[in-house]
C-alpha cells in the first residue's frame, strides 16, 4: 500500500506516441505536398522582397512608417534600432527573422481572421474553438516542434507551422470579442435601415471593431517573433539561430547580439502595431 | 397607414402561455405571478392616418419602446397584426412578412430616429445620412448629393465632412433625423429622439420637426415621455401605461377628459394654453346666460347677462355682423390679424375700443394674449362665419384652472 499509484498505469505515453505516428504516417504526404509548398512559397517572396531593399532605405521607411502610424518618436527609435542592429553585423539574420514573422502573421491573419468572425456569429462554434485555443496557447511552444519536424522535416518550413499554431489563438480571440462587444445600438440601426446580416458584419461590425482585432494582431506578431526564436531549434534561420549557434558553442557574445536584436525588432514591431490600431476607422476620432 | 390591431409582445421562455391570460384581462403582474412571463406591449390597437404626427406618450418600462419596434419588427411582436397601407401594394401584413420583404420594407418604407443617435462613428456625417441610401443600393453620385440636400435641411449643410463625435447632441440629432429621412420612406419612426437633449435644444428640434414635417408630410410615429413634448408634435397622442393603450385622441381630447386617474395625473401639469381651443371653452349662444336684446333691420342682438351694455348683432344666417357698446358701434376685427400688430396695442384703460373674433381652432395662449388689445368677449365662429359662443374672462379662467369643457 505504499505505493497506492502502482495498480493502475495509464499508458499515456504509448497513446500519444502511437496517435502521432498515426497523424504523421497518414498526414505526411499530404502537408508537404499541399501545406508546405504555399508557406515556403509566402516566405520565399517575402524574404526577397525584404532582403531586396537596400538597408539605408529600409531604415527610411520604417522611419516614415513608424511617424505615419505612431509618432515621430517612434520613427527615430526605429531608425536607431535597425541601425544598431546592422552594425553589430545581423542584418541580414534579421531580415530573415523579420521574414518569418511577416509570413507567420499573414497566416494567422489568413485562417484567424474568418474563425474569429465565426466564432462571434455562432455560440456553438466559438463553444467548440474555446478549448482549442486554450490548448493551443497553453501547450508549451517546444511540444509544437516535434511533430512538426515529422511532418515538414527541418528548415523554415516547419519552424513556420508551430509558429502560425501558436501564434494564432489572439487574432481570432480578439476578433471574435471586438466584433460581439460592437455597441447593439449601431446594429439596430443597421437592421432598421434594411442590412443584410454580410453588410451589417462589413459596413458596422467589422470597422467598429477594428481597434480590438489590431490589438490581438499585435499580440500575435509579438507571440510569433518569440515562436521563430524558438524554431531555430528545428533549423529556422535568423536571430534565433545566432541565439541558439551562440548558446550551444558556449559564444555569450553571440547569443547576447542575436538576442539585442530581437529585443530591437520585438520594440519596433509593437510600437508600429500599436500606433496602427489607435488609427483603425472604430476610434477615429478627428480632434 | 399604419394599423395595428392588439399588438401584443411577451418576454419569457414561454410568451404563448401568457395569452389566454391577456384575454382575462390579467393584469401584468397578475401574470409575472402565475406564469414568469413578463407582458412587455398589451393589445395596442391604433391606426395612424398618412401624413399625421402620432404621438405615444409613458413612462419609462410602459412598452412603448418595445411597441415602435414591433412595428418595423425589430423585435417581433408574440401576438397581433400590423397593417401597412404599401404605396404600390396595397394592405401589407408587416406580421406577415419573411426575411426578405422585411427587409425591403426597412430600406424603402420605413426608416428610424433613435434616441441615442445611434450615429456611426466611423463614418463622416454625410456618409451616415447616406447609411440608408447605400443599403437601397443607389449610387455613390447620387447617394452623396441626396444626402447633402437633407443635410442642408435639417441646418448642417457645411457639416457634412465631420465625424459624429466632432458634433453636440442636437447637431448628432439632427443628423439622425436627416438619416432617417434621406431614403424618402414614408414611414418615420422616432423613439424619443428628442430625450437625451437638453431642454432648450429639444425645443428646437421640435419646432425644426414641425417646420420639416409641414415640408415634407411623412407619416410620423413619436414615442416621448414628455406630454408637453408630444402635445406639441403630435396630432394625435396614445398614452400607455404598463404595456396598455389607456386612451388615444387629440391633444385638447386628452387634456380635457382624461379618460384614467393614471392620464389625469399627467394632464394635471401639462400646459394647457397651446393646446385648449376657443370652441372648447366658448360660452354657447344657446346658453341662458345670453339675453335677446330685441331686433333691427334684420339684425337681432343679444348681451350677456352680466354685461348689459356690450351687444352683439347677427344676420339671419348667424354671422355677426357688428357690436356695439353703449349703443355705439365698436370696430370689429380678427384676432390673428390684431396679434401681429403691435401698434394696434392700446393704453391698458382703453381695451374697450375693439371686439375681437376669433376661429374655433384658436387656441387659449393667443386669447390670452388678446387680452392686451380688447377686454371685450370674443366673438367665436366656426367655419362659415356663424357665432358659436362668446369667451370672456370667466370662460378663460376655466379653461386655465379646470380645463372643463366639451368637445364635440
Amino acid at each position: 500500500m505504499t505505493d497506492p499509484f502502482g495498480f493502475i498505469d495509464l499508458p499515456v505515453r504509448q497513446v500519444i506516441t502511437d496517435i502521432v505516428n498515426w497523424i504523421v504516417a497518414t498526414f505526411r504526404d499530404f502537408s508537404r505536398t499541399y501545406i508546405s509548398p504555399p508557406v515556403r512559397g509566402v516566405m520565399n517572396g517575402v524574404q526577397w522582397g525584404l532582403s531586396s531593399v537596400p538597408p539605408g532605405a529600409f531604415i527610411l521607411a520604417t522611419f516614415v512608417l513608424g511617424w505615419w502610424a505612431a509618432s515621430w518618436r517612434v520613427g527615430v527609435f526605429s531608425v536607431i534600432a535597425f541601425a544598431l542592429i546592422g552594425f553589430m553585423g545581423v542584418w541580414d539574420q534579421m531580415i530573415i527573422t523579420l521574414s518569418l514573422v511577416v509570413t507567420a502573421v499573414f497566416f494567422c491573419v489568413l485562417i484567424g481572421l474568418p474563425l474569429g468572425i465565426l466564432s462571434s456569429r455562432s455560440d456553438r462554434f466559438y463553444g467548440f474553438m474555446r478549448p482549442v485555443l486554450d490548448i493551443m496557447q497553453t501547450t508549451p511552444p517546444f511540444v509544437y516542434l516535434v511533430p512538426a519536424v515529422m511532418l515538414f522535416s527541418i528548415g523554415n518550413v516547419p519552424g513556420l507551422i508551430a509558429t502560425i499554431v501558436f501564434a494564432m489563438p489572439p487574432v481570432i480571440r480578439l476578433t471574435n470579442l471586438g466584433i460581439r462587444h460592437v455597441n447593439p445600438e449601431f446594429i439596430e440601426a443597421a437592421v432598421a435601415f434594411g442590412s443584410t446580416k454580410r453588410q451589417i458584419l462589413w459596413k458596422v461590425q467589422f470597422p467598429l471593431a477594428m481597434p480590438t482585432i489590431m490589438a490581438g494582431l499585435n499580440q500575435t506578431i509579438m507571440l510569433a517573433l518569440s515562436m521563430v526564436v524558438i524554431a531555430a531549434i528545428i533549423g529556422a534561420g535568423g536571430l534565433g539561430l545566432e541565439v541558439y549557434a551562440g548558446l550551444e558553442r558556449l559564444n555569450i557574445g553571440q547569443a547576447f547580439v542575436g538576442g539585442i536584436g530581437i529585443v530591437l525588432l520585438a520594440m519596433v514591431l509593437d510600437r508600429i502595431t500599436q500606433g496602427l490600431g489607435e488609427k483603425a476607422p472604430g476610434v477615429r476620432d478627428r480632434d | 397607414m399604419i394599423r395595428a390591431e392588439n399588438v401584443t409582445k411577451i418576454f419569457g421562455s414561454d410568451p404563448e402561455s401568457a395569452i389566454p391570460l391577456l384575454e382575462e384581462n390579467k393584469t401584468k403582474e397578475e401574470i409575472r405571478e402565475l406564469t414568469g412571463q413578463t407582458v412587455g406591449v398589451n393589445k395596442a390597437s391604433f391606426d395612424i392616418q398618412q401624413g399625421e404626427v402620432f404621438a405615444i406618450m409613458g413612462l419609462s418600462g410602459c412598452g412603448k419602446s418595445t411597441l415602435i419596434r414591433c412595428i418595423n419588427r425589430i423585435i417581433d411582436p408574440t401576438a397581433g397584426h400590423i397593417f401597412f397601407k404599401h404605396p404600390d401594394r396595397g394592405e401589407v401584413d408587416i406580421t406577415q412578412l419573411d426575411e426578405e420583404a422585411l427587409r425591403t420594407l426597412r430600406k424603402q418604407n420605413m426608416s428610424m430616429v433613435f434616441q441615442h443617435f445611434a450615429l456611426l462613428p466611423h463614418r463622416t456625417v454625410l456618409s451616415n445620412v447616406g447609411y440608408g441610401m447605400e443599403i437601397q443600393g443607389r449610387g455613390r453620385r447620387k447617394r452623396q448629393e441626396a444626402a447633402q440636400r437633407v443635410l442642408d435641411m435639417v441646418g448642417l449643410g457645411p457639416w457634412g465632412r465631420s465625424y459624429p463625435s466632432e458634433l453636440s447632441g442636437g447637431m448628432q440629432q439632427r443628423v439622425g433625423l436627416a438619416r432617417g429621412l434621406a431614403t424618402d420612406a414614408e414611414v418615420l419612426l422616432m423613439d424619443e429622439p428628442f430625450s437625451a437633449l437638453d431642454p432648450l435644444i429639444k425645443v428646437d428640434m421640435q419646432q425644426e420637426l414641425t417646420r420639416i414635417q409641414r415640408e415634407l408630410h411623412r407619416t410620423i410615429l413619436f414615442i416621448t415621455h414628455d406630454l408637453d413634448e408630444a402635445m406639441r408634435i403630435g396630432d394625435h397622442i396614445a398614452i400607455m401605461e404598463d404595456g396598455k393603450i389607456v386612451q388615444i385622441g387629440s391633444p385638447e381630447q386628452i387634456l380635457v377628459n382624461p379618460r384614467t386617474e393614471y392620464v389625469a395625473k399627467f394632464v394635471e401639469h401639462a400646459d394647457p394654453t397651446g393646446v385648449i381651443t376657443a370652441g372648447t371653452i366658448a360660452l354657447p349662444l344657446d346658453s341662458d346666460k345670453f339675453v335677446s336684446a330685441g331686433e333691427r333691420d334684420g339684425i337681432s342682438y343679444l348681451h350677456r347677462q352680466d354685461l348689459p351694455h356690450v351687444r352683439y348683432g347677427m344676420d339671419r344666417e348667424g354671422r355677426l355682423h357688428d357690436v356695439q357698446m353703449d349703443e355705439q358701434d365698436v370696430p370689429v376685427r380678427r384676432l390673428e390679424e390684431v396679434l401681429e400688430d403691435e401698434s394696434a396695442r392700446p393704453a391698458s384703460s382703453e381695451r374697450t375700443g375693439l371686439a375681437l373674433t376669433c376661429g374655433e381652432d384658436a387656441v387659449l395662449r393667443d386669447i390670452l394674449r388678446s387680452r392686451l388689445y380688447s377686454t371685450l368677449p370674443v366673438a367665436v365662429t366656426n367655419g362659415d362665419g356663424r357665432v358659436r359662443g362668446l369667451i370672456d374672462d370667466p370662460e378663460l379662467i376655466n379653461g386655465i384652472l379646470e380645463k372643463r369643457g366639451e368637445i364635440p
